[in-house]
């Protein structure tokens, strides 16, 4: 048992330990972005995908803004994914389709399996373009944002890329504003300093895009995955293609207004991660392919960070257990360190991360709302736990996976 | 003390210790002082004209009295909307005709003129510039920004801080040094030992003009297509070197170095993580990218983006992109010796430095 929690405390220091790196990166290190200078060249034909799943409360606002957007008008077709919807989404999809001919391409999905995954593969076969954009339907394209997306696929070894999503209705509510201090940590420290460090960026399937020649080369959209972005993060790596991240190629999304959705949401995250981690997590540290040492290391610590959830709540359960059985080695330091460990330096480092990345947006009073990220971080820690649980129930009983679309709350317009 | 009251007061302290990084937690939660998202310019699209464009409304209220100084030949002075005080001329292509005559002077206003302008050395003008027709600048003359509705010329020496813009051409005479953005509608010429940042022209030549050429390059015959169609891609894990004069039909991707010898052919785009070295006369249909520093040696052609992520290096005879096909030449420090042509953008993000080479 003490053992158990040894390895505890250990993999607690190793994902500490990445926090503090990636911040201290971001805030002194050397910053990558080499492919946001290119404004002038010779605009390849793209396809823009819209995943769209009773969505007629937003679809209209990425139509139009993607209708407007600076980019030769000629070359990029939007393709909306209409998804099985039941309400108002397809009537909206066709009176865009009338009124910009030729620039919109409608993919009416009546039926076949649920899942963006699963919608994404089935509309490939309208999609010609070496280039492919995706966007969820609630995602709002400023003018700038498809050229800065294209432009990293003129590196020849870049077969994804992702863009930052920032959060629009950031003042609703407390949750709204503790996931807009998450999302700021997770895109301008996490994702830029793997960026800086040429780790794995991982791609997060809307603000995005992926070279069709590369999603060919692993096999397509997998639609057996929850998170087919993570999917598609691992694959693409396992084939030596890189993931590249835009740290100033920002998008508008909306996040989840209320803690049902959001619970919900982050389960089937963190459902869809361990799923990835169980099939490529073993092959990517030892297995035979194209990601390079560092690429190894941190695609796995990547993969781990949902496991790390219901471990830390058996190392507290270990931690109690030892102590009352009176192993108490180093008379209880490695106890109380057990307990302690996650909530203080894990946390901490997870805190430091958030202050530096809204510093580094300029952003400085929201920086007073940290103390209530104990909050999000024990609604989620419960959250993940319960969903491992549930995927390894699942795994014993054989159920199927299933896909839960996240709710909207924007207004119709 | 009683024991009870001691425990709830230690109780009570703790919990308030406990409460105290709460504090301006609530008081944010409740007055929402920091509550909007980010802000995200949703119709920014990098466009370098925007400062020049925005000059052009901005000055829009003095084109009556601009139109009347053309007509009278008159000079005209005032205040725009926002207190800057401008200088209108209806007749500026006599130097002596501007109201700064002393070597050293500082003009403090707005220049507004209807026709051609030529302007004084040894001036530093701390506002904006318009110039209604050609703009001729003195040496060593130190500019914010000039629009310009046709040729602009700085003389030796000068500087710029922050932007110019010209519907003409713009040339730099040696030695000038162009911070911020400098774009023409046109062509820009830069001579020796100008250092720049960013640059934006259909033409960008650097050293003097090579007359007789036209937009394209030698290799023609590969320059028909796009740098980021799907062809097949070698990928090695550490150095590799495409012989001298060889032919390469698909994208090369190295982990390590990249040599790609005299006269050799990629069809296809190049990228290594480490160094690149392109040797003479090497011809790349699409994008060049290196993870360190880039040579690119005399009498390339290289047809799509060229990034380098620490410096780059372009020898003279060089030739990115065509005006059919523009792109862009990016680099933080970049040496572009004379007789290179650029089409599109030449964007040095810390330094960029014409070199001359005797």
């Amino acid at each position: 048992m003490i053992y158990v929690l040894y390895f505890i405390v250990f993999m607690i220091c190793i994902y500490t330990a990445r926090h503090y790196w990636f911040t201290l990166n971001r805030l002194f290190g050397f910053q990558r972005h080499p492919y946001i200078d290119i404004d002038t060249a010779s605009w390849p034909l793209v396809t823009v995908l819209v995943a769209a799943h009773n969505e007629e409360k937003v679809i209209s606002n990425i139509l139009s803004a993607l209708m407007t957007v600076k980019y030769p008008e000629d070359r990029m077709l939007v393709i909306p994914v209409n998804d099985r919807s039941t309400d108002g989404t397809r009537a909206i999809i066709d009176e865009f389709v009338a009124r910009f001919p030729g620039r919109i391409w409608p993919f009416h999905r009546v039926a076949g399996k649920s899942g963006k995954a699963a919608a994404l593969k089935d509309a490939m076969e309208l999609v010609k373009t070496e280039v492919i954009l995706i966007f969820d339907a609630d995602y709002i394209p400023g003018a700038g944002l498809i050229k800065q997306l294209v432009a990293p696929f003129f590196d020849p070894e870049v077969g994804g890329v992702m863009g930052r999503v920032v959060p629009l209705n950031v003042g609703t509510n407390l949750l709204t504003r503790l996931l807009d201090l998450e999302r700021t940590g997770g895109y301008q420290v996490d994702q830029q300093a793997r960026m800086n460090l040429r780790l794995v960026p991982q791609h997060g399937g809307t603000v995005a895009g992926v070279r069709l020649s590369a999603l060919r080369e692993i096999g397509g959209w997998n639609d057996k995955s929850l998170t087919e972005d993570t999917d598609l993060t691992y694959r693409l790596l396992l084939y030596g293609w890189k993931t590249a991240y835009q740290n100033r190629s920002e998008c508008y999304e909306e996040v989840p207004e209320t803690w049902a959705v959001r619970i919900k949401q982050i389960m089937r995250w963190a459902k869809g991660h361990n799923q990835a981690m169980v099939t490529y997590g073993l092959r990517l540290l030892l297995g035979k392919h194209r990601a390079t040492l560092r690429e190894r290391i941190d695609g796995v610590l990547l993969l781990g960070i949902y496991v790390m959830a219901p471990v830390t709540l058996l190392g507290w359960a270990l931690a109690l257990a030892v102590f009352f059985q009176g192993l108490a080695p180093l008379h209880g330091v490695i106890a109380l360190f057990s307990l302690t460990a996650y909530a203080a330096l894990g946390n901490l480092a997870a805190f430091f991360e958030i202050a530096a990345a809204a510093r580094l947006d300029g952003t400085r009073t929201r920086i007073c709302l940290l103390p209530f990220l104990v909050l999000g971080f024990a609604v989620s820690i419960f959250s993940v736990s319960r969903a491992a649980l549930s995927q390894v129930s699942d795994l014993v009983t054989g159920a199927e996976l299933h896909w839960d679309k996240t709710e909207r709350f924007r207004k119709v317009s | 003390m009683n024991p009870f009251f001691a425990v709830a007061g230690l109780i009570l302290f703790v919990s308030l210790m406990f409460m105290l990084p709460l504090v301006p937690a609530l008081v944010e939660l409740k007055r929402k002082s920091d509550a909007l998202p980010l802000n995200v310019i949703q119709q920014h699209a990098g466009e370098i004209r925007h400062f020049a464009n925005s000059f052009r409304t901005y000055i829009q209220v003095l084109q009556p009295t601009l139109r009347r100084c053309v007509a009278s030949g008159a000079t005209a002075s005032g205040a725009l909307p926002d207190g800057v005080k401008y200088l209108a001329l209806g007749r500026c292509d006599d130097p002596q005709a501007l109201p700064i005559q002393q070597p050293g002077a500082i003009c403090p206003v707005t220049i507004v003129a209807g026709s051609d302008i030529i302007v004084p050395p040894e001036t530093t003008f701390v506002r904006d510039i318009y110039a209604g027709g050609r703009f001729r600048g003195g040496d060593n003359n130190s500019y914010r920004a000039i629009l310009g509705e046709e040729d602009v010329h700085l003389g030796r020496f000068s500087r710029v801080t922050r932007w110019v813009h010209a519907v003409g051409e713009f040339a730099a005479d040696p030695g000038c040094g162009l911070s911020g953005r400098i774009s023409s509608d046109s062509c820009i010429r830069l001579q020796g030992a100008c250092t720049f940042l960013r640059l934006n022209a259909p033409r960008i030549e650097i050293g003097p003009a090579r007359a007789g050429e036209d937009s394209m390059p030698p290799n023609s015959e590969d320059r028909a297509v796009e740098g980021s169609e799907s062809v097949q891609r070698f990928l090695y894990d550490g150095n590799f070197e495409v012989h001298a004069g060889e032919l390469i039909t698909g994208n090369i991707v190295a982990r390590g170095k990249l040599h790609v010898g005299s006269g050799a052919r990629i069809r296809g785009s190049v990228k290594s993580a480490g160094d690149m070295l392109l040797e003479t006369g090497v011809s790349v249909r699409g994008s060049a990218i290196s993870g360190r520093q880039m040579l690119i040696g005399p009498d390339c052609v290289i047809n799509g983006p060229v990034v380098a992520e620490h410096s780059l290096r372009i020898a003279a005879g060089v030739q990115c992109g065509s005006l059919s096909h523009p792109t862009t030449v990016s680099a933080p420090r970049m040496e572009v010796e004379e007789g290179v042509a650029v089409f599109g953008t030449l964007w040095a993000r810390e330094h960029g430095e014409v070199v001359t080479i005797p």
